[in-house]
């Protein structure tokens, strides 16, 4: 063949459309992350400024900003979604609100990142970049509409995340945890693998749409197939979450991950994985629902029992976060499993929520470390009211956020679950998930009452001639800054919570045909 | 008879079609190699020697892709096995310390298990493909028609190579994965320095 009918050939290649602007959050972050790369390493070792955490901040801040550009052209333009890219980049409001989420996740660990890093003397830099990263493999997973596009999302987030859990190399424990995030991961990953294997054996495509259309129309002689597919995808996911029983990574990751990092972990992956499974489970294989309800539903009542219950026993604080987050998925899970319009609403809304609370709380619980991150028994945190009063305040109003206090976020977060589930009809389900909340509130009210009630005034009567004066927490600018926002936030969502309940109402994922 | 065609109640292609003489000529001698290459690598008291046939073996199944006019895969077969993995394994020998000459040493005492895991591997393997094709022969001209619909009018139908057909998946239907690829690459980079690198 000759270079001049190659030359003519080349131009006969299909290429599929690309519209940019719906691409727009993902290449801002991805194109952020590629430009950090020579600016972190033309960047002095230690700088006054956090230059890699500010460009951080502003490329998230940037992909919010175009997320919000994208939705408002939605509204205004017409359909309210969109496809591009052959049909495996779906952008509808859902995909959009949840990027949203992200960003706001990978600004609030940035913050408390760069603080973190100068206190451990860590270098820096490739913590933001892992963080980019691992978001752009989120942004595919709540957007993709096709399971090899979704995996591959999976994928880019959790192999960013293994290594942001080993990121403190000094620290035995990060690497404990890294390493059995890593094999654990690895497994279920695979199991994911072979779900969407079995799925397109059985119906002949990896496409979203393509499955659910081919499930309307046609009626499977043996579902063996399928439902074992949907079997391990739902393996897959309930790892990712956190669900009991594929929930036996959590305590040791986040007990042994870097603080920030938790954060990251417990918003961010969260968000990118229920979103993998409301749009592949609930909205694509809604034929089947019969079939995955009780699957979900039995990981709902588990996850939120173990996850209370278990969390009462712990004595080390970050073990009992880890619970108390195995218990909000659960919360989260029951929301799914009514596979209705109010039950996706109410996950998106506690996905929002819960991202502000466990950012102000494990900026907090970070500063409680102190150096070399190792202070979180709960004895540790005996009488910290006393001498770090405005930390131990903002601590409690998390903590009661998290158990569902009125007038803050996590009240409407419980609230709307409850009411989805209730419903839809499950009854059992709501009163398990009312007698999992009471539960967890003794948790909560316990790590606040060993902050207030756990020195009495003998005590310290007593020991104050002789101890070594204990230093105050010294509080970097990154973390005022996340924490006083988290604060903001937690209380005015809980207090005026209509936009963000009518954004998370509007938001109902599409299954986007391609080609219009 | 077999599963693909008693379920299409249609034969399989190239069952009637004749011999292909010079390509199955060269099929036996790359198989034969190929064995003999691969006994060695099991055999030989060397662990150089043992990479360095492992080469021969690899590059013998690039040269059976090449001969069943798969060249794309063939090429992969080179850049990743040969050009990689190998070059990984010899690292990994230079690196480690292991003895580079003779080493009388080199074959553990219980062999036997692996030699019964790889029998039972041949076995399924030839088993299963036996079964599947039978006596299917594979088809003069392997190139593949694009469908009619995508033809038009007054044209001849164009047939296109392989490598065509997949360079027109990876940047059609598969674009947005490939791209994401990249980014999956680079986090996986920028990991293993973040954990490798010291202070």
């Amino acid at each position: 063949m000759s270079v001049a009918s190659l030359l003519a050939a080349a131009d006969t290649v299909p290429a599929p459309d690309v519209e940019w602007s719906a691409l727009s959050p993902f290449l801002v972050v991805v194109v952020g992350a590629c430009l950090l790369l020579p600016i972190a390493g033309l960047l002095p070792r230690r700088t006054r400024v956090a230059w890699s955490a500010l460009f951080t901040i502003a490329v998230a801040l940037g992909a919010i900003g175009a997320s919000a550009w994208v939705w408002h052209d939605l509204s205004r333009v017409g359909p309210t979604e969109r496809t591009t890219v052959a049909g495996a980049y779906a952008v509808d409001k859902f995909s959009l609100f949840l990027i949203v989420v992200i960003c706001v996740g990978v600004i609030l660990a940035t913050l408390l990142t760069e603080g973190y890093l100068r206190r451990e003397d860590l270098p820096g830099a490739e913590a933001y970049l892992l963080y980019l990263a691992s978001a752009s493999g989120a942004i595919i997973m709540v957007t993709a509409a096709d399971l090899i596009v979704l995996f591959i999302g999976l994928e880019v987030l959790s192999i960013a995340a293994y290594v942001l859990a080993g990121l403190h190399r000094r620290r035995l424990r990060s690497g404990e945890a890294a390493l059995k995030y890593f094999v654990l991961g690895g497994f279920s990953s695979a199991f994911f693998l072979y779900g969407v294997a079995l799925i397109y054996g059985a119906t002949g495509t990896t496409n979203l749409v393509g499955i659910a259309e081919y499930l309307a129309t046609h009626r499977l002689l043996d579902e063996g197939l399928l439902l074992a597919g949907i079997g391990l995808l739902i393996v897959g996911f309930a790892f990712k979450v956190g669900g009991v029983p594929f929930h036996v990574w959590t305590p040791d990751v986040y007990q042994g991950s870097p603080s920030p990092v938790v954060a990251f972990m417990a918003s961010v992956v969260k968000a990118a994985a229920f979103a993998g499974m409301l749009r592949v489970v609930v909205v694509a294989l809604s034929t089947h629902r019969l079939d995955w309800q009780p699957i979900l539903y039995a990981i709902a009542v588990l996850s939120m029992i173990v996850g209370a219950v278990l969390a009462v026993v712990q004595s080390d604080v970050k073990r009992m976060l880890a619970y108390s987050s195995i218990n909000h998925a659960g919360f989260m899970l029951a929301a799914v499993s009514t596979g209705a319009d109010e039950g996706i609403a109410a996950v998106l809304f506690y996905l929002a929520a819960y991202t502000v609370l466990i950012g102000g709380t494990f900026g907090i619980v970070t500063l409680f470390g102190r150096r070399g991150d190792g202070h979180h028994d709960i004895d540790d945190y005996r009488g910290l009211a006393r001498r770090e009063p405005f930390l131990a305040l903002a601590l409690t109003i998390f903590l009661l956020a998290q158990a569902g206090t009125p007038l803050t976020a996590g009240f409407l977060a419980k609230f709307y679950v409850i009411q989805a589930v209730v419903d839809a009809g499950s009854w059992w389900l709501g009163l398990v998930a009312m007698l999992a909340a009471t539960i967890s509130a003794f948790l909560y009210l316990r790590i606040v009452l060993t902050m207030y009630a756990g020195v009495t005034d003998a005590d310290v009567e007593v020991a104050e001639p002789t101890a070594e004066p204990v230093r105050r927490i010294h509080v970097p600018l990154g973390a005022k800054v996340a924490i006083a926002a988290a604060l903001v936030l937690t209380i005015a969502i809980g207090v005026v919570p209509d936009p963000l309940t009518h954004a998370s109402r509007t938001a109902r994922p599409e299954l986007v045909a391609p080609g219009d | 008879m077999t599963l693909l065609a008693a379920a299409n109640g249609i034969s399989l292609p190239g069952t009637d079609d004749p011999i292909n003489v010079s390509q199955t000529v060269g099929f036996a001698l790359l198989a034969a190699l190929m064995i003999w290459a691969a006994i060695r690598v099991v055999t030989t008291r060397n662990v150089v020697h043992a990479a360095v046939w492992l080469v021969v073996v690899l590059a013998g199944a690039a040269a059976q892709f090449i001969l069943l006019a798969a060249e794309f895969v063939g090429v992969t077969q080179v850049m990743v096995y040969i050009g990689a993995v190998i070059v990984l394994i010899l690292f990994g020998v230079m690196l480690t310390q292991a003895k580079l000459g003779n080493d009388p040493n080199l074959s553990r005492r219980n062999w036997y298990g692996g030699a019964v895991v790889a029998v039972v591997l041949f076995g399924l393997l030839a088993f299963a493909t036996i079964d599947t094709f039978e006596d299917a022969k594979l088809p003069e001209d392997r190139r593949m028609a694009l469908p009619a619909a995508e033809v038009g009018d007054g044209e001849v139908p164009r047939t296109e190579s392989n490598t065509g057909a997949v360079s027109d998946a990876v940047f059609g239907a598969y674009l947005l994965p490939l791209e994401v690829l990249g980014v999956l690459l680079t986090a996986a980079l920028v990991g293993a320095i973040a954990v490798a690198r010291k202070d």
